[in-house]
């Protein structure tokens, strides 16, 4: 009797993955919606059109493929958008329009993402405060310092050499003819970013920690560093957004409102799970890539400017709710 | 197991927190003014006022109070509260016999939204953050696109909720204080309060006990959505009308969650009150009032309100053995 | 309140009817088969013991009684009545409660919320409470117990939980009680009042399964016993006509197999490791040499720390007190990173909270180690730049495995240890503290293990294994040690009977004074 429960276990044969599974279905998502632009927009149809769509939305990329370093550990990063302010606010003063003094701004704008990053997860993983209010609290003391800063409305535009970044067109370039200088760096960004997330230790390490924390732990990993890098490069990741944002626009205190929201948006939309463990940084880009689409689609069409933002609260639930759905019947 | 060993050593007395905040927080109150040579603060007049800067963010703790305590979060009030103040000006458009119908249709819809985010968080199983952040989006995406057509203004009856007195005391003071002992004697009284903590303590006991956690649940954001209606209609009466940025610039949304966890209620739920809660809002109305009367700039006060917030919360926090994201 | 005169005395076998009756219940995972024709009866007013070892089917047949499993063939009947739960609060509402080890209170609400929830005593949507204290007092007092009902349960000790536990589960007219181990986490003065309660409740005509290793205990208070072993029924006899011994045999009495390699004629290596007088919150006094080369065992029931004591070793809950020096004059690792560094690796005995990324690939699980030990250069992943690296470790685990890059959660139990296995032999550590290294593993797997521990050990390495499985203990350790109460009780040759290292574990804390004197 006791061989019928010895009669060897069978592991469970592993069910073959079809390839069309392993293609995130944000990207089909997204070509869709490029296809109904392409559709309704001649302009898009051409190379110049599909660069300047990706000008504007490199931003937004950035910041949510940054973001997804925090949110694969089950953390979040609100403190962004704020950040972006300060970013934008803080080159604005230290340049005073003086184009000279740009090499300075842009080291201090790294320079003040690297604190508030190092703060935020020293915050986290140190004294335990869930990253959902750390962040929040960060976006509050943020702005404030951008705010007591500039005295609370400052104007005007970055110096032109630092508006290139976001701003220049390099012209003539073969096969594309045009290459604004934004796409450049988010192309840079991206590459840095890829490479940390999917072809280091430190990257693979931050799923298993947003997966099992304790089971990291116990494995040697320094989860409390890990998540504390986690949380500098999501800042790093928005100061350059907050340049190329510079260069689109002048300088005011709103300039980084919403862009925390939008950037965890677009990373839920391309899969990475809330709360840790799942995602990578194909879903982060394309999910970045599909909300501007999104947007610019609405544009096309008509769509009430204000409502975008409706829009992109309902896509977020959505999102998060088949996130949820698939999640759960798999387990 | 491991779980109540550690909350057994950890265990402290809540009943004397809130006592503690307030009386420490009028210390300071009374210290400050004393020290810059405002003892106007300390009449009645400037004691009324002190409170009655309580009552927008008070209302809306209360169902936040509830929320967490059932283990959710709502994140989406400080947009309902716009939602609301808007709604309630132009329904009632300067008429006074269009009052009501105004604090119905605010209602209405606190009832309509806090369902939206019960069901999603309940059924749909996403995560209270993202469907009440994301539900947020879409009210305030809904108000800037339609606030246009929306013109509207309090009639100056409605605004005796605000700047009326009875018997020298704010009307706003009283229904502050109406709230607060409704959702006080909900949670320490009934049926509903008692299961309304199980659900939050741990879902699984609650429904082995037989509750349907789903509705708790569901109940609590509504409660919540109205509580923040509530409260936009109080800013209604306040300023004369509602602007689609009443409730984003009031930071209602971390300032109520901050306030319930500064008060005592644990951000994973089961534990904690209305009494600890409004304790947390009393020290924040202190807070501006002594940031004034220290002539502090508002915007260092925003920064130093940020750090007040983090560090009261890591002062549950951070003894901690689990893992925080 | 009822007179009583000490537990044994109250009449064992009161009306005899059957509350209970599971009937040929037979349970398969899959296509394997964990219950086999069980049939196990409770009578109104018995204290029904339930032995065997871990993995012998109790947690398991019990799953199905509570309405957490649902039975693959067979019948259930209660009061004669055929029932299938399909959901625990079915089982409930039908009177059966059980008392599990990780209670399930609210810890801040008060007793009497906490045995009341659900079922507050109210008019009108309000709660009385006075009622509700004195409902709770009511049902306190029918245990024998003075737990003022408006305490909150994070203020009570652990046996006062479990006693409102209890009170809870008889408050909604439970007819038939399970206590899972409820000793485990008691001292003897504890147990002895839960001996109390039980009996109370027997003499007030409840039926109760009591599932307990220790032998003491279920002689002390069962009037019937049943002993499963490996799936399957091995009598039930009444408590008056056993002995411990007969028990022992039945739960314990198998051959062991050809699942263990057999040991090396070797002597041991060097000293690894010395502990004198090591102790912390869960430890005591503590002296212990570990030589390279060897696998030592150890054994105890749940609680009596032998889980603590691989936790000290790998730093996890250090040593507060005592000497403890390894070969290279170190003192213990002080967080489980330092173990890591220095060459300790740890296999927890929780794989699931404690050993895996579910949602991660085996490759990514069996390079966590390699990585957390490289993390801080963020160097290029090792599995990305060399895959066959990890891969080649999963042959030497014999893992079956078609991909290795699907998720670790999609795979059987088996080859989940494998992963954790492969992870650390990666990191090629000295000393390896593995705790239930076996535990709800097919047997194929075990033999891989076991093979694969002595390998290790002949190799130079030297091996912590803590386990509850006595098989296991005996056939794969050179040395075992028992523990009891935090306290290493006595130290055995490699292959000492199965009984003789149970006779030492099975005895409670209480009585560690006398053997050792």
């Amino acid at each position: 009797m006791t061989a019928k429960i010895l009669t060897h276990a069978v592991s469970r044969p592993p069910t073959p993955r079809v390839a069309w599974r392993r293609i995130n279905p944000t990207i089909v998502i997204f070509l869709v919606l490029l296809a109904a632009i392409c559709w309704i927009s001649p302009l898009y149809r051409t190379a110049p059109g599909l660069m300047s769509l990706l000008q504007r939305a490199s931003p937004v990329i950035i910041l949510s493929a940054g973001q997804t370093f925090v949110l694969v550990t089950g953390g979040f990063d609100l403190s962004v958008g704020s950040l972006i302010t300060l970013v934008v606010v803080a080159c604005a003063l230290i340049t005073g329009g003086d184009g000279s003094l740009t090499w300075i701004a842009l080291l201090a704008a790294y320079g003040i993402g690297l604190t508030v990053g190092l703060i935020n997860g020293a915050i986290v993983a140190w004294g335990k405060v869930p990253s959902i209010i750390t962040t929040l609290g960060m976006l509050l003391s943020v702005k404030g310092v951008a705010m007591l800063w500039s005295g609370g409305a400052p104007e005007g535009y970055l110096p032109v050499n630092l508006r290139y970044f976001g701003r220049y067109v390099w012209r003539h370039v073969p096969l594309i003819q045009r290459l604004p200088v934004a796409v450049v760096v988010l192309v840079g960004s991206l590459a840095v970013l890829v490479w940390l997330f999917h072809f280091t230790n430190f990257g693979r390490l931050l799923l298993m920690i947003g997966d099992n924390p304790r089971a990291a732990e116990l494995s040697g990993v320094p989860v409390r560093r890990q998540r504390m890098l986690a949380f500098v490069i999501s800042a790093l990741a928005a100061v350059t957004a907050g340049i190329l944002l510079g260069g689109f626009s002048g300088v005011s205190v709103d300039v980084g409102t919403g862009y925390e929201l939008e950037a965890t948006s677009a990373a839920v939309i391309g899969g990475v799970v809330l709360l840790g463990g799942e995602g990578s940084m194909t879903g982060a880009i394309f999910g970045g890539l599909t909300l501007y689409a999104l947007f610019t689609l609405l544009n096309l069409i008509g769509f009430p400017e204000p409502l975008r933002v409706a829009v992109q609260g309902l896509i977020l639930v959505a999102a998060a709710a088949l996130t949820a759905r698939r999640s759960g019947t798999r387990q | 197991m491991s779980g109540i060993t550690l909350s057994t050593r950890r265990f402290r007395p809540q009943g004397l927190l809130p006592a503690a905040l307030i009386v420490g927080a009028a210390l300071t109150y009374a210290v400050v003014s004393l020290a810059t040579a405002q003892s106007a603060q300390l009449s009645w007049a400037g004691i009324a006022g002190l409170l009655q800067r309580m009552v927008a963010l008070g209302i809306t703790a209360c169902g936040q109070t509830l929320v967490l305590l059932v283990g959710s979060i709502d994140l989406s009030v400080a947009n309902l509260i716009s939602v609301s103040a808007v709604i309630a000006a132009h329904v009632m458009n300067g008429r006074p016999d269009a009052i009501a119908l105004g604090i119905a249709a605010a209602i209405a819809i606190g009832v309509i939204v806090g369902l939206a985010n019960g069901l999603i968080v309940s059924k749909l199983k996403v995560s209270p953050l993202i469907a009440t952040l994301g539900i947020g989006l879409v009210l305030q995406g809904v108000l800037s696109a339609a606030y246009d057509d929306l013109p509207g203004s309090v009639p100056a009856s409605f605004r005796v909720l605000a700047y009326g007195h009875v018997l020298g005391i704010p009307l706003a003071l009283l229904l502050l204080a109406a709230v607060v002992a409704l959702a006080g004697f909900v949670l320490s009284r009934t049926v509903i309060g008692f299961r309304l903590y199980g659900v939050g303590g741990d879902a699984r006991t609650a429904r082995l006990a037989g509750i349907r956690t789903d509705r708790f649940v569901i109940g609590a954001h509504i409660a919540a959505s109205v509580t923040a209606a509530v409260s936009g209609l109080y800013l209604a009466s306040w300023l004369g009308a509602g602007t689609p940025w009443v409730g984003r610039d009031g930071g209602y949304d971390l300032d109520s969650v901050a306030v319930v966890v500064i008060g005592g209620t644990l951000l994973s739920g089961g534990r904690g009150g209305v009494a600890g809660t409004i304790a947390g809002v009393f020290v924040f109305a202190t807070i501006d009032a002594v940031f004034n009367m220290l002539q502090i700039d508002p915007f260092l006060g925003q920064i130093l309100r940020g750090l007040i917030v983090i560090s009261s919360v890591a002062a549950y926090t951070f003894r901690g053995k689990a893992h925080v994201a | 309140m009822p007179n009583r005169n000490g537990t044994a005395a109250i009449g064992k076998a009161v009306d005899g009817t059957v509350l209970l009756s599971m009937q040929d219940v037979s349970k398969f995972f899959g296509s394997i088969q964990v219950l086999d024709t069980i049939s196990f009866d409770v009578r109104a007013g018995e204290v029904h013991a339930l032995c065997g070892e871990n993995g012998a089917g109790k947690s398991t047949l019990m799953k199905i009684l509570t309405g957490a499993f649902p039975v693959s063939s067979g019948r259930i009947l209660l009061n004669g009545q055929e029932m299938r739960f399909v959901h625990p609060v079915e089982a409930r509402a039908a009177g059966i409660g059980i008392i599990h080890q990780e209670l399930s209170l609210l810890p801040h609400r008060t007793v009497a919320e906490n045995i009341l929830l659900g079922r507050e005593p109210s008019r009108g949507g309000l709660v009385d409470r006075r009622r509700m204290v004195t409902e709770a007092r009511d049902a306190l007092a029918r245990l024998g117990s003075a737990i003022p009902p408006e305490a909150p349960v994070a203020s009570l000790s652990i046996a006062e939980q479990q006693v409102v536990e209890i009170a809870k589960a008889i408050a909604t007219h439970a007819r038939l009680l399970v206590f899972d181990e409820p000793t485990a986490p008691l001292d003897t003065v504890e147990s002895a009042k839960l001996f109390r309660v039980i009996a109370e409740l027997r003499s007030s005509g409840v039926g109760i399964v009591y599932i307990s290793h220790r032998m003491r205990e279920v002689f002390e208070i069962a009037d019937r016993i049943t002993v499963l072993k490996d799936g399957c029924g091995m009598g039930t006899f009444d408590a008056a006509d056993a002995t411990p011994d007969k028990v022992i045999r039945l739960m314990v009495g198998r051959p062991v197999s050809a699942l263990f390699p057999p040991r090396s004629a070797t002597t041991p290596g060097e000293a690894l490791l010395t502990i004198l007088g090591g102790g912390n919150a869960a430890l005591h006094d503590i002296d212990l040499t570990l030589y390279a080369g060897q696998i030592l065992g150890v054994a105890g029931l749940e609680g009596s720390g032998k889980t603590a004591l691989a936790r000290a070793l790998v730093g996890d809950q250090r040593f507060t007190t005592g000497q403890i020096t390894f070969r290279d004059g170190r003192p213990a690792p002080r967080s489980p990173r330092e173990a890591v560094q220095r060459g300790i690796a740890y296999l927890s005995d929780d794989r699931k909270a404690e050993g895996l990324g579910l949602r991660q690939s085996l490759r990514d699980n069996a390079s966590l180690a390699l990585r957390a030990l490289a993390a801080g250069l963020a160097l290029p992943s090792i599995a990305n730049r060399n895959p066959g690296r990890i891969d080649a470790l999963f042959r030497d685990v014999e893992m079956r495995a078609a991909d290795f890059g699907v998720a670790v959660g999609r795979l059987s139990g088996g080859n989940q240890q494998k992963v954790v296995f492969a992870r650390w032999l990666a990191t090629a550590p000295h000393l390896w503290v593995v705790a239930e290294p076996t535990r709800g593993i097919d047997v194929g797997a075990k033999a891989t293990i076991y093979a694969l521990l002595r390998r290790y050990a002949d190799a130079g390495g030297a091996v912590v294994m803590v386990s509850s499985d006595l098989t296991e203990i005996i056939g794969a350790s050179d040395r075992i040690l028992v523990m009891s109460g935090g306290r290493i009780l006595v130290e055995l040759p490699a292959g000492s009977a199965e009984s003789e290292i149970m006779a030492h574990a099975v005895h409670g804390p209480g009585q560690v004074a006398e053997l050792v004197a």
